[in-house]
């Protein structure tokens, strides 16, 4: 195969070996995509952190190999890419205004009821070792999610890269291990 | 959602990446749904009782160009509808459906009028043509169907206007069966009822193009394709 004389005629090539099944080329092409992605994101939503732009980028890298049947190898390469890319982030984006839309900021207040119904962790109980205990009785993946998000105070984001598990994953682990110990210490309050 | 690091997940895609058929052109795509989709249409119609004497009716020149745009608007917006779900393509490549539609409406509309006023002075009444709308989505429902497949196949860069499409290009198919054995009296009943049923069933398909062509399923699907392993590896931790 003759020398390819450009980078998009360079990527056109690997896409065509890709299609034909070919892995060390897919590999070769999704990095170069995943460097050529980033920058894109980065020019486009400057304001966005590290993580956020990961999260584009592997949504964008996700998006090419789910449609790369699409690829006309006789078309020219960056258009397909380019419109992909685009798609995706403005996906993104209007999954993040319909997010923002649906959520309250809530002034974190210093002061609660009065009611002893309403502290029962609080007032009722308060014996930090019988918590270790309960934790450490957690199943693994119940006391991850407790130590990532409530412990060391990661966001889902971060709890879900730290852990490799998906954040809809970490919250039903987290809201399970919530009603565990919840459960395990109210028996230990009647048990006394 | 990230699901770890971009290269563990570059290694994980390149490790399962068979061989994939590219899609064809888009008006080959179109020629391959029209293969399904006529016969369906045209079985259809054969079960159909006929109305009148529909094959004279047939070749009357009114009857004709008006069955010829119908089916040519058909057989754009289909190429128009897989246009749409292949990146890169010129966006202007979706308007290919406009003229024939335009005029197919637009002689529709002027015929409509010059009836309505000489059958306004004779006394009019319209007559029901219910039976046009379980007919145009029988003969319909298979090219749509076809449609809605191959429609998945590609990117849902546009989900509604895609549907939108092909939702045309099914219920313009289904529809010129109908109107083959089935042609309403006048050019007024044809617009109250075939083009109006067409239009109709365009809307309904379009309303679902999200839920049919999302780009959410796709990407789960990939991901959970590529870190299957990572995944099932923390739900064996019995936290899930």
């Amino acid at each position: 195969m003759a020398e390819p004389d450009t980078h998009e005629e360079r990527l056109a090539a690997l896409m065509r070996s890709a299609q034909g099944g070919d892995a060390d080329a897919y590999a070769a092409l999704m990095r170069d995509l995943a460097v050529r992605v980033r920058q894109i994101v980065r020019h486009r939503r400057a304001f966005l952190g590290r993580a956020d732009v990961e999260d584009l980028v592997q949504d964008v890298l996700l998006s090419v190999h789910a449609v790369r049947a699409t690829y006309d190898a006789t078309r020219p390469f960056l258009p397909w890419l380019l419109a992909i890319t685009r798609n995706r982030l403005a996906d993104a984006a209007r999954r993040y205004v319909r997010h923002g839309a649906r959520e309250v900021v809530v002034d974190d207040l210093d002061v609660t009821f009065f009611s002893e119904r309403t502290n029962t962790m609080t007032t009722t109980y308060g014996d930090p070792d019988a918590l270790k205990e309960a934790i450490a009785d957690l199943p693994a993946g119940q006391r991850s999610a407790i130590e990532l998000l409530k412990l060391r105070e990661m966001s889902l984001k971060e709890a879900a890269a730290a852990s490799g598990t998906s954040v809809g994953a970490l919250k039903v682990a987290t809201h399970r291990a919530m009603d565990a110990l919840r459960r395990k210490l109210k028996k230990e309050v009647e048990d006394r | 959602m990230r699901t770890a690091d971009t290269e563990t997940l570059i290694r994980a895609l390149a490790g399962q990446s068979p061989r994939v058929q590219p899609l064809a052109r888009p008006w080959v795509r179109a020629a391959a749904w029209l293969a399904i989709a006529v016969p369906s249409a045209l079985l259809v119609v054969v079960m159909m009782p006929g109305r009148g004497d529909w094959v004279s009716r047939l070749l009357l020149p009114r009857v004709v160009s008006e069955e010829a745009f119908a089916l040519t608007t058909g057989i754009l917006a289909a190429i128009a509808a897989f246009a749409s779900v292949v990146p890169g393509y010129n966006r202007k490549i979706l308007l290919l459906p406009v003229v024939p539609l335009a005029l197919w409406l637009g002689g529709l509309g002027q015929n409509s009028v010059r009836d309505w006023l000489q059958l306004t002075s004779q006394g009019f009444s319209m007559q029901s043509e219910w039976v046009c709308l379980p007919a145009t989505i029988m003969a319909g429902a298979v090219p749509a169907v076809a449609m809605a497949v191959m429609l998945r196949r590609g990117a849902p860069l546009t989900p509604r206007l895609s549907a939108l499409l092909g939702g045309l290009a099914a219920a313009g198919l289904g529809n010129l069966g109908v109107c083959v054995t089935h042609h309403a009296y006048g050019n007024v009943r044809v617009l109250v009822w075939h083009v109006s049923i067409v239009l109709l069933l365009t809307m309904v398909v379009g309303s679902v193009g999200r839920r049919l062509l999302n780009w959410q399923s796709l990407v789960e699907q990939a991901r959970r394709a590529a870190m299957g392993v990572s995944f099932s590896g923390s739900s064996d931790d019995g936290d899930v």
